[in-house]
């Protein structure tokens, strides 16, 4: 059963016309990757789901109702938790207020401290350090902890492996990994292995258009399709 | 062991490496001190005194203009150029609450059956949705809009009101603050409707309803419809209510009113000042902000028109010369026990007292001081210890990322406009006893308070209250000095800065600051 439903979205940017038709089927349960090209769209297919650039037309529908044209903070409460390029850590708020700031109802960082911490035991440290302090690997813990702390059904998350070392991004593969057992997830992704590794199916992005999609394991293989549309393999 | 030691070092190295990324604010803040010391050697210990107090009790009122400011240009980026005018409206606001009651109640009346229509606002959207996509639609909504201001207005100018009259010395401004300062001041004889009680009623309560029909005619956006609740309606039926039950009991409630002591008439005037400050601010951003939220150019212009339009008001209504407004009772006492002496003298209810060798008003230099200093702690309180304090410096940084979390970043913009418009207004109230009010006053405070914000850089709350302060200080020296004079080196005769010099030492303090430290004493720069 699909959790979100991506309908042939346009989306425009000022009078850049940046979706020009783009679909996808997230699954629940399932960790979907969203790859293609820098600028493809696949940035604003994740703000667009959010409502944050709402398309002009196409339709999105999550958990059976379509959420097209709704005010992004609505969406956001009907369980729809984002963790944006470049993390987005508020600098002036300390790490225990990030956290706070994602409560929708008083209590919801309490019932999470067991979760986000086990997930991340760097951050329970950090909770009092101001959100500037912090290492890049530390603010994408915070970012995906961020999203987590409030009852989200789907995650939205944008590049989590950028500008990270890779024992820093083993560890973030593992998190996500162990999430998406009881949590939904939709990735983008630029590093192709990361994104094999973690993800069931996949949605490529070209030029704002969605132009293939399928499983991951049969796209491992597909050396032709992934050096067209990814330059890499 | 060890551990220690390296702690040690470490806490050196990063107080270094402080002194370093700071230098230039360190050599700032010292020159300042530098030549503050200085601009006090020629001056005697009480004279030093006294100008400090002056200083700081204008960086009050000017840090209650700037801290709004830089609250809603930090959350919103929208400089409000009318802020300084609704600095002023809170002050003649707050004149006419704490000297004309009568007219404040007069003026109620009307104003709570125009609102009334707008406490339903999700029938008139609903009425609104079913006309739907007619080609005249756009006709209706005008003809709604014309003809609703049209019957308010006529409706209006038929209620009784009692008002001053700037044109007629009895009735004049000026005259009435005399009259309360002597304690002689009694409510005027309540006028009359000039069309049947009904009528006039009527007619603006459909006013306000053709209004609030135009209005939502504007958006039609289906998911932006909030359901009707039981609290619309008791609104409706409140606001009736309290309009009707105004009327009838006017006469006691004015009666009761300037029986009061005008330090309680005070009291009232600064909370219901601060309310209207709040309705005027929230009114400002809801219509006229909201919609140009992608055209920051158009914000600037529409706030700097509202400025104009409002100081017009004001020269309407209260008229163009300046006057006064009458020390409330607790801070106006003279005679036997007075002036007071030492600290304890602030609460012997006289007017002035003896401190450190000089006299100081209580007023002016203690009250004041008082009320920012409150403020400072209270916003900062609410900044740091509160949800909606987090969200907005949450939002400062990044509104979007906010949003994303669930959180109507609108609705806190409205929250900081309305708080940011409330401190002005409590500001305007609080200097109009000092300073007195005429029209011209919000612009010069809204320089004062933009030179502050810059020099405190532009979106930092302690900033801006640094900045305050500094600009406070520097203006309430020149004016020292320009009784006193300065000898300077190359000058046979000391020099006396003229008071054209008091707003351009100001705007001189911000270039030179801004030029060493291009984001401000406090600001940081650009991510």
């Amino acid at each position: 059963m699909s959790l979100l439903e991506v309908n042939d979205v346009h989306t425009f940017i000022g009078q850049f016309h940046i979706l020009e038709g783009v679909s996808l089927d997230v699954p629940e349960g399932n960790i979907v990757a969203l790859l293609g090209r820098n600028g493809a769209g696949k940035t604003t297919t994740l703000k667009t789901i959010l409502g944050l650039t709402p398309p002009r037309s196409g339709s999105v529908r999550f958990a059976d109702a379509d959420i097209t044209g709704m005010r992004s903070f609505d969406i956001a409460n009907l369980g729809v938790g984002y963790v944006p390029e470049h993390r987005a850590i508020f600098s002036d708020l300390s790490v225990g207020e990030n956290l706070r700031i994602a409560e929708r109802s008083k209590g919801d960082l309490a019932r999470k401290e067991e979760l986000i911490f086990g997930l991340f035991p760097d951050l329970k440290r950090l909770i009092r350090l101001p959100g500037t302090n912090l290492s890049g690997g530390q603010q994408q813990m915070l970012a995906v902890a961020r999203a987590l702390v409030p009852d989200n059904r789907l995650l939205l998350i944008d590049e989590p492996s950028e500008g990270l070392a890779p024992v820093i991004i083993e560890q973030m593969m593992d998190a996500i990994r162990q999430l998406s057992s009881h949590l939904t997830v939709l990735l983008v992704e630029q590093n192709f292995i990361v994104a094999s590794r973690l993800a069931d199916h996949y949605t490529i992005v070209e030029e704002g258009r969605s132009v293939q999609t399928g499983a991951m394991s049969d796209l491992v293989d597909d050396h032709e399709t992934v050096r067209r549309y990814l330059g890499a393999g | 062991m060890t551990a220690t030691t390296a702690t040690g070092d470490s806490r050196a190295a990063r107080r270094s490496e402080w002194l370093r990324e700071n230098r230039a604010r360190v050599t700032v803040l010292a020159v300042l001190l530098f030549l503050f010391l200085a601009a006090m050697a020629g001056i005697d210990a009480g004279d030093w005194f006294s100008t400090i107090m002056q200083g700081l009790s204008v960086g009050a009122i000017t840090f209650l203009v700037a801290s709004g400011l830089s609250l809603i240009f930090g959350l919103m980026d929208v400089l409000n150029l009318a802020h300084g005018e609704l600095f002023m409206l809170g002050a003649y606001v707050g004149w006419t609450v704490y000297t004309r009651f009568d007219t404040v109640v007069d003026v109620l009346v009307p104003l709570l059956t125009v609102a009334a229509p707008f406490a339903v606002l999700p029938v008139w959207q609903r009425l609104a949705a079913r006309i739907g996509q007619v080609r005249w639609r756009r006709p209706i909504r005008w003809g709604l809009l014309i003809a609703g201001a049209g019957a308010v207005f006529a409706g209006v100018t038929k209620f009784p009101l009692v008002i001053w009259s700037p044109d007629d010395f009895t009735r004049s401004p000026a005259n009435l603050s005399v009259q309360i300062g002597l304690g002689t001041l009694t409510p005027l004889p309540a006028d009359s409707f000039g069309w049947p009680a009904a009528v006039a009623i009527l007619a603006v309560l459909a006013g306000g309803a053709a209004l609030a029909f135009g209005f939502s005619m504007f958006r039609n956006q289906t998911a932006d419809q909030a359901p009707l609740r039981r609290s619309h309606v008791l609104g409706l039926a409140g606001m009736i209510a309290a309009a009707i039950v105004l009327y009838m009991v006017k006469s006691p409630l004015n009666d009761w009113v300037f029986g009061l002591s005008t330090t309680w008439r005070f009291f009232l005037a600064l909370v219901i000042s601060v309310a209207v400050g709040a309705v005027v601010g929230a009114l400002i951003e809801v219509v006229l902000i909201r919609p140009l939220y992608d055209r920051p150019i158009y914000q600037l212009m529409i706030t700097l028109g509202v400025g104009f339009i409002i100081v017009e008001i004001v020269r309407d209504v209260w008229g163009r010369p300046s006057f006064t407004m009458a020390r409330p009772a607790a801070f106006d006492g003279t005679g036997a026990g007075c002036p007071g002496q030492g600290i304890g003298g602030f609460f012997s209810g006289c007017s002035t007292v003896d401190l450190f060798g000089t006299r100081l008003r209580v007023y002016n230099e203690g009250f004041v001081i008082v009320v920012g200093i409150i403020v400072l702690v209270g916003v900062t309180t609410l900044l740091k210890r509160t949800r909606i304090g987090m969200v907005i410096r949450a939002g400062v940084q990044d509104p979007e990322m906010v949003q994303a979390l669930g959180i109507n970043v609108r609705r806190v913009f409205t929250t900081v406009f309305a708080m940011g418009s409330a401190l002005a207004a409590l500001g305007g109230v609080l200097a109009a006893p000092s300073i007195g009010l005429n029209p011209g006053m919000g612009a010069t405070f809204l320089l004062s308070a933009i030179v502050a914000l810059a020099v405190g850089g532009l979106t930092s709350f302690p900033g801006a209250a640094a900045g305050a302060v500094l600009v406070g200080l520097l203006q309430q020296i020149i004016i020292r000095y320009g009784q006193s004079g300065i000898n300077l080196p190359f000058m046979s005769e000391p020099f006396k800065p003229s008071a054209t010099l008091v707003p351009a030492a100001a705007i001189l303090l911000m270039v030179v600051i801004l030029l060493v430290l291009p984001t401000g004493l406090f600001g940081r720069g650009e991510r």
